[in-house]
């Protein structure tokens, strides 16, 4: 194909100016960039800009995609999938629950403090309304107890907030009696407050 | 030839930017919804999950069983479990439906709580601890509630996580 032939009608009416003035073959005017005849270019734009917008709205359709399937209620729910939060919630919560379940009648004051310290919000206002009578009983009865957390789940861990099970094991000393043991279980909220999980509600289960 | 074009063609910039953009856009788009499809922790999650939840049933399965409709709980029984804790009810169970049915009573429980304890989602090995109340009821006498706390090994099979094993939580057992 020879340009003019490419160009149609408009190039040759160029390519007749240009020969008049310039004395040059017809040839070379088409690298002028005369544009493509008026039909055609309609056509080019509007198939452009339909392939522009269906790639557009693929890739936010895709995207929007990706999103769902990545903050499903299950990947919000961090126990398990984040091993390192979860260690630390079950190790922070066991030890929490292992010193404020525990005490002997000479030293409550230590369990006082550490329930201060580790239990916040309703955990704490329930324990202190408990607590006058366990020193009482604890004092009167030469009793001491010691709790362990014996195993621990996480339900639940978002950023700061945690929702766990624990089974705790309850072993009762009373001055001259064989110790007895008991089983707890406990449902157990706690927040992270300054790099630390306090208990803010303990249910027993 | 191009260069004079675009410089000369602003809608040309416009349309070549607007091409790049959303040829871009696809491609970002398509590799998050790939990624995000075959995102290990997104899986975990769910897997998660589904243990809790078969776990939890399972768990109540076992501790629910009526001395009038005992073939209907036993099979529930058999359809909860795999491995060797199946084969062991399968194994029990004509001993064990004479011991019930001379029993006579209804057993039913109410899961508490329960959590996930471990999970390895390729081995397709899950722990669950759940904390139940389970009440039975003899012919005679009123009904006997007691709180319980289990352990239990989970199984991945082709119907979904089964129990393996399943047992009293220890209680008094410092080692632990």
């Amino acid at each position: 194909m020879t340009p003019q032939e490419t160009g149609g009608t408009t190039t040759t009416a160029t390519g007749i100016e240009a020969g008049t003035e310039a004395g040059e073959p017809a040839e070379e005017q088409p690298v002028a960039g005369e544009p493509p005849p008026r039909g055609r270019s309609n056509l080019l734009r509007v198939l452009a800009t339909v392939s522009a917008l269906v790639l557009l709205a693929t890739g936010g359709f895709l995207l929007s995609e990706g999103q769902r399937l990545r903050d499903t209620p299950a990947t919000a729910n961090r126990a398990l999938t984040d091993t390192e939060a979860t260690t630390r919630v079950i190790g922070d919560v066991s030890s929490a629950l292992a010193k404020v379940f525990s005490y002997s009648p000479h030293d409550t004051a230590a369990t006082e403090e550490a329930a201060k310290r580790l239990l916040a919000g309703e955990a704490l206002r329930q324990y202190a309304a408990l607590f006058g009578q366990v020193e009482r009983q604890s004092a009167d009865q030469k009793l001491t107890l010691t709790s362990q957390a014996v195993r621990a789940g996480v339900t639940r861990l978002s950023g700061d907030s945690a929702h766990l099970l624990v089974f705790l094991d309850q072993v009762y000393e009373r001055e001259g009696r064989a110790a007895t043991t008991a089983a707890a279980q406990l449902s157990v909220t706690a927040r992270l407050r300054g790099g630390h999980w306090q208990i803010v509600e303990i249910t027993s289960r | 030839m191009a260069r004079v074009r675009t410089t000369g063609n602003p809608p040309v910039v416009v349309a070549i930017v607007l091409a790049v953009v959303a040829a871009g856009a696809a491609g970002w788009g398509g590799w998050s919804r790939y990624d995000a499809a075959h995102d290990d922790s997104a899986a975990y999650a769910q897997a998660r999950d589904d243990v809790l939840a078969a776990g939890e049933q399972a768990v109540q399965n076992m501790n629910t069983l009526d001395h009038a409709r005992l073939d209907k709980g036993l099979d529930r029984w058999e359809d909860s479990t795999t491995g060797d804790l199946h084969a062991q009810l399968v194994d029990g169970r004509d001993a064990f439906v004479k011991q019930i049915r001379a029993a006579r009573t209804v057993s039913t429980a109410e899961v508490l709580s329960g959590a996930v304890t471990e999970l390895d989602d390729r081995a397709g090995r899950a722990g669950v601890m759940v904390a139940l109340r389970v009440t039975v009821t003899a012919p005679e006498g009123e009904p006997a509630v007691k709180e319980s706390r289990m352990l239990g090994q989970l199984t991945r099979t082709s119907q979904g996580w089964k129990l393996s094993a399943l047992g009293q939580a220890p209680v008094g057992n410092t080692a632990g």
